[in-house]
């Protein structure tokens, strides 16, 4: 291992992971434009109205769970690595959960037929929710990559002191 | 490391208030400085001048011979370390110490290198993953000391930097910086009130009062041959007794007691012969074995040494209060008598309250 390396892992020691960090709380900020967007829905019926609640209330879990892995992965804890990499398949099925069956369906409001999300809408939802979950990827692999890295440097430091 | 020139500098603020006269220093490459004088002589606002911090009115500043004067704070290449540590509380101290030079975008493999050098050096490698919060008074003013190390400046400024700091912590960091002076060989300007730090620390001394130096020297300089009553006056602890006294043939005569003159002393008086003088003696100058009554109103006994208060000559004179550093546990009662001596004297012109030495005219 060149020296420029060791150092590099040697900083680790003392810098935090502010890459898998950043990318957790960009999550967070992808799943609230995507929170915003589907206000904009005409839900019409209490099924898409149920919908669009568990989603809130889901967001509210999330957005909790993303950010204590944001400071978890901060600091090197491996296990919030894979709590990221969950909450981000989390929000890849959320599209199957109301974009998509919302996207063209038509209800009935005041005796007018009207679209519970229009293409647009839909689009932009699923971009957010896609961008949520990558940004979750990213942080996450990052997370690991570096944990590891420093669990290894920190236990050739031990074996060299010893 | 640096030379540091100080030439005729004088700091005069807005509303005409002048806090510093026509300053002259040659600080040598690796010298520790240290400007010490009362709150309000200009020690800080000279250090603050030379940092960059406050304008200078007149006269100039040379760094390795380059004129600094109007260069701003961060190109001077220097680095100062005040009172009040001056930490970002949400950092940790790895982060503090390498702050500097993350903005100034150095290599991040570098920065961490400095670090871990400047925390070895003051034995902070354990703490480096703290927050300033987390650490002591002592342990704050050595990462302070440190974010100054790591950037290798040509010139270190020390502002009172144990002045938050109990006594022992004191003694302890005074020490911490003694012995990174030595192992820096770096050139410093320290400024302080406390003039056990001033003797302790200094190569040289620069002792200050209302803006004007009294006297640059080295400690034991400014301690045995004082320029002035001032520098007596401050250098030394407990300070220096002052007796107005008249010089008579052989001895000087003060209110109520007479003290002798050795042959050498007689020959540096010679030219004040009949006139009034201040005569200093340090505490630690009179023994308990001499002919000069002293009557005693205090005892303080400090373990290896007695500091006895009280008056000789007439008690009602002002000017005839004497306190004697005395060696061992001394158990004077109030009104006790004690026979004094004076082992060494300094005289003071009354006027100018300079001191009178040998083949200096009156």
């Amino acid at each position: 291992m060149n020296e420029e390396k060791t150092i590099r892992l040697d900083r680790m020691r003392y810098m935090k992971n502010t890459l898998s960090s950043g990318f957790a709380l960009l999550a967070i900020l992808f799943d609230v434009c995507f929170f915003i967007s589907i206000y904009e829905s005409d839900v019409g019926s209490w099924y898409y109205t149920i919908l669009v609640g568990g989603s809130i209330l889901y967001n509210l879990i999330f957005m909790l769970a993303a950010f204590l892995s944001s400071e978890g992965v901060k600091n090197y804890k491996i296990g919030y690595s894979y709590l990221m990499i969950v909450l981000g398949i989390i929000q890849i099925a959320r599209i199957f959960v109301y974009p998509v069956r919302a996207h063209g369906a038509v209800v009935t409001i005041q005796e007018q037929a009207v679209t519970v999300m229009e293409t647009a809408q839909f689009t932009r939802v699923v971009i957010y929710l896609v961008l949520s979950a990558a940004c979750l990827f990213i942080g996450a692999i990052a997370g690991i990559i570096r944990s590891r890295a420093l669990a290894g440097h920190l236990a050739s430091l031990d074996s060299q002191a010893a | 490391m640096a030379q540091l020139n100080i030439q005729h500098v004088d700091k005069i603020y807005d509303n005409n208030v002048q806090a510093v006269f026509d300053f002259n220093l040659d600080v040598k490459d690796g010298e520790l400085i240290v400007l010490v004088g009362p709150s309000g002589c200009g020690k800080s606002t000279t250090l603050r001048m030379i940092a960059g911090l406050e304008d200078i009115s007149a006269g100039h500043l040379l760094l390795d011979g380059k004129d600094i004067t109007q260069a701003p704070a961060k190109d001077r290449d220097m680095a100062m370390v005040f009172q009040n540590y001056a930490l970002y509380g949400h950092m940790t101290i790895y982060e503090n110490m390498a702050f500097s030079l993350t903005l100034r975008k150095e290599n991040p493999n570098v920065i961490h290198k400095k670090v871990l050098a400047a925390a070895e050096i003051l034995g902070l490698t354990s703490q480096l993953n703290k927050k300033p919060s987390q650490l002591s008074g002592g342990q704050r003013q050595r990462v302070a000391m440190g974010r100054s190390i790591v950037r290798n400046p040509k010139v270190f400024l020390f502002d009172e930097p144990l002045s938050n700091l109990d006594a022992k912590l004191r003694g302890a960091t005074r020490r911490e910086i003694l012995l990174l002076h030595k192992r820096l060989q770096a050139t410093m300007l320290y400024v302080t009130h406390d003039q056990t730090e001033a003797l302790t620390l200094a190569d040289r001394i620069v002792c200050m009062s209302m803006g004007h130096v009294q006297q640059v020297g080295t400690p034991i300089e400014l301690y045995d041959a004082p320029a002035n009553k001032f520098v007596a006056s401050f250098i030394g602890l407990p300070p220096m007794n002052f007796f107005d006294v008249t010089v008579r043939e052989g001895m000087l005569e003060g209110k109520g007691f007479t003290v002798p003159l050795t042959e050498e002393e007689k020959g540096v008086l010679l030219p004040y012969a009949g006139r009034e003088i201040d005569l200093g003696v340090r505490p630690e100058d009179v023994a308990a074995d001499g002919d000069i009554a002293m009557s005693v109103f205090s005892n303080e006994n400090l373990g290896m040494n007695t500091l006895v208060h009280g008056h000789i000559g007439h008690s009602g004179a002002a000017s005839n209060k004497i306190s004697a550093k005395l060696r061992g546990w001394c158990d004077y009662k109030d009104g006790d008598s004690v026979g004094v001596s004076f082992s060494r004297k300094h005289f003071f012109d009354k006027e100018s309250g300079n001191a009178i030495r040998k083949g200096e005219k009156a």
